[in-house]
């Protein structure tokens, strides 16, 4: 096999782990996200509380910090991952924390009148969060949570420091056997510069597609 | 009560690299600095490119501003210290390599930061400028950039945030930053808990203190009307 | 509470926030088919009363009786209640991200778990009652006020309340589009919908209004037949708040 084919071929590999990683945790992080934002703005104050520090927390660490405290540290507490496991729960708890910010403005920035109006209808506060602040303060968020996602396809290459056969930890050992790295690495830039831009413009579609007049984001 | 023994055994060795740690506090903050100030220097002329310049400037603007924001800061450290220097004939040393690389990156994001900075300032004050009998240039020097930059500063504190955190991914070319010693203070004692711990802990303070001091710089460099947009 | 025909019966209504009270001791009585007109001086506590009938605040003391059940009563499942209510307020407050019929047919869905199907059915007729059938897939920023507050008052109608409430619902319209919200208004007032309606449209208020209550400085000072009352005031304040009322409209219609 030619230098190109047999790198292609080992990249490709690498590259539906690195799908199977982002495919697990981009909707888990948008979860997370909505549910930290949620807790924050409407639970009680312990929640709200802990909530909060959960944020802050991840927010002020480095991405590979708290991947490499949860597979190298945490087993010292009788917690452990898999490599696969430790790079997804690590990107989910990130992202999810800085998506929160995204939803918890948008939900602070509805005007109290759709929360009266809700309850006047009679609906609990469940039916009105998730029928009436929801589903708006999530489209206001989305231009926020869509470059929260774009980080996550490239910090995904993370992966590759606990030991996950990723895109760029197949480049990498592609490297060492073949030292190409000019080739090697430009294809590999390319590939995740690739995913970003298609992700953009799949997720500004997806904003036409759920633009509502009036609700845009000012 | 063996347990509790063992612990403060630990506790010692690992206190015993913490000046070690800590000095790479110095590292960490030479590379942010490095990074921001690298970034800031390339970020601005693009932006103004970006804006004033000639469409193929502006071409050549949002390719570059698209490819260091579309490559991860872990293929860009690899692509450079191992392929791009080295083929240009340069051998550089880790720490030089990342400033470098965590510059063009940033150049990228900053240009972004500084284009929305310019665009929100309007058009009327550019127009303002000629009518006065500024050139282009001057216009830009004297009106436009005093204001785009003090409405860039939020932006730019996220910005410091970013670097920072960012920086510890450059302990994968073993500059001697907080991660790098911290691993190897791990690999010395054996003992990952603690160090891990602390590094986070360092980081955690490094991000909230330095975005406070921005901050404070900030209300500083406020003018009454001009408020800055995240 | 043997009286069928009484909806809705409040028994000295007291509210305050912090020092200051804002109902002291509000009793009165809405008849099936009644329409009720509230009015009074800015502060004089008629938002916070209709607020307090549907418990989006608490009132301190009274009793509100609602078709018979006193759901003041801290057992009273509130969601319940406020079902049996309209409210139609005075910044219409239609949710944003929902079509016209949507806004109406949501509460169908969601709260009386209504099929879809059935929900769209009644929206759509609701709309029609109200004049707005072709602009059912509008969303709210497309309409005008106006338009907005008709489909604010057909997503309080169709939940099939026992009453309606209407806060000030033609405060927050320009002059030229309050016609139109007070024609459909007065419709369902001959319906015989019941209704609660605080307002300072004196016009509505003769025309369809059975009773008016003049409230002033958290008590009703005055009540009776809207024609007497805007006619002849027997009290001090009530007096002078329909000589302002006419100069305004005086010099706006000049």
């Amino acid at each position: 096999m030619s230098f190109w084919e047999s790198f292609i071929s080992d990249l490709l590999k690498g590259w539906i782990t690195t799908i199977e990683i982002l495919a697990i945790s981009v909707p888990a992080s948008v979860l997370l996200g909505l549910g930290l934002a949620v807790a924050r703005v409407y639970g009680n104050r312990m929640i709200s509380l802990i909530a909060s520090g959960f944020v802050a927390l991840l927010r002020g660490l480095p991405l590979v910090v708290t991947l490499l405290i949860i597979f190298f540290a945490l087993p010292k507490l009788g917690i452990y991952f898999s490599p696969f496991w430790a790079a997804v729960t690590a990107f989910i708890m990130c992202s999810g924390a800085y998506q929160s910010e995204y939803v918890r403005g948008a939900i602070r920035s509805i005007d109290v009148g759709q929360s009266l109006a809700a309850q006047a209808l009679g609906m609990s506060k469940l039916q009105e969060i998730t029928h009436i602040i929801l589903p708006q303060a999530f489209r206001r968020a989305l231009p926020g949570i869509t470059n929260e996602i774009i980080y996550l396809i490239l910090y995904s290459s993370l992966a590759y420091l606990v030991g996950v056969q990723e895109l760029f930890a197949i480049a990498k050992h592609f490297n060492s056997l073949q030292f190409r790295p000019i080739e090697i690495f430009s294809t590999t830039a390319l590939i995740y510069a690739f995913m970003a831009t298609i992700a953009t413009l799949g997720f500004r579609r997806l904003e036409m597609k759920l633009r509502i007049p009036g609700l845009e984001v000012t | 009560m063996s347990y509790i023994v063992e612990i403060s055994k630990l506790m010692v060795t690992v206190w015993d690299y913490l000046p070690y740690i800590l000095e790479g506090v110095l590292w960490t903050l030479g590379l942010v600095a490095g990074g921001l100030g690298i970034g800031f220097i390339i970020g601005l002329p693009l932006a103004i490119a970006q804006v004033y310049g000639h469409r193929f400037l502006k071409i050549l603007v949002e390719v570059y501003a698209w490819f260091f924001r579309s490559v991860p800061l872990l293929v860009l450290l690899f692509l450079f210290y191992w392929g791009i220097f080295p083929a240009l004939g340069y051998k550089l040393d880790p720490l030089t390599c990342s400033v470098l690389v965590l510059g063009f990156r940033s150049g990228g994001y900053q240009s972004q930061i500084f284009r929305g900075a310019i665009q929100s300032i309007s058009e009327g004050q550019f127009v303002a400028a000629r009518t006065l009998g500024m050139s282009k240039l001057q216009s830009i020097y004297h009106i436009i950039l005093p204001q785009a930059l003090r409405i860039a500063i939020p932006g730019w504190t996220n910005e410091y945030a970013i670097i920072l955190k960012d920086s510890a991914i450059c302990f994968v070319l073993g500059v001697m930053e907080i991660l790098t010693r911290t691993r190897y203070v791990v690999m010395a004692t054996l003992e990952p808990l603690l160090p891990y711990f602390i590094a986070g802990g360092l980081f955690i303070v490094l991000t909230y203190g330095g975005t406070k001091i921005v901050n404070i710089i900030y209300e500083k460099a406020k003018i009454p009307g001009l408020i800055g947009r995240m | 509470m043997p009286d069928d025909d009484i909806v809705l019966k409040v028994e000295d209504l007291y509210k305050s926030y912090g020092k200051i009270a804002v109902l002291k001791g509000i009793s009165f009585e809405v008849r099936r088919g009644e329409t009720k007109i509230i009015c009074g001086p800015s502060g004089s506590g008629k938002s916070t009363l209709l607020r307090c009938l549907n418990l989006l605040t608490r009132p301190d003391k009274g009793r509100i009786w609602l078709e018979g059940e006193d759901i003041t009563n801290r057992n009273v499942d509130i969601n319940k209640v406020r079902q049996k209510i309209g409210f139609v307020f005075q910044e219409f407050n239609l949710f944003n991200h929902l079509t016209a019929l949507k806004n109406v047919s949501i509460g169908l869905e969601v709260v009386k778990k209504m099929k879809k199907e059935e929900a769209h059915r009644i929206a759509l007729e609701m709309l029609k009652k109200v004049g707005l059938s072709e602009h059912a897939h509008k969303y709210p920023a497309e309409l005008s006020g106006g338009q907005k507050q008709r489909v604010a008052i057909a997503r309080a109608l169709a939940m099939n309340p026992a009453v309606i409430f209407y806060d000030e619902p033609t405060s927050a319209l320009d002059p030229q589009l309050i016609g139109e919200v007070l024609e459909v208004m007065k419709a369902l007032a001959r319906e015989k919908v019941t209704s609660v309606v605080v307002t300072h449209e004196m016009g509505f208020a003769q025309t369809v209004g059975d009773e008016l209550l003049f409230m002033c400085d958290g008590k009703i000072v005055e009540r009776g037949p809207p024609m007497e009352i805007i006619r002849k005031p027997k009290c001090e304040e009530t007096k002078k708040f329909f000589q302002r009322i006419h100069e305004l409209y005086a010099r706006e219609t000049r």
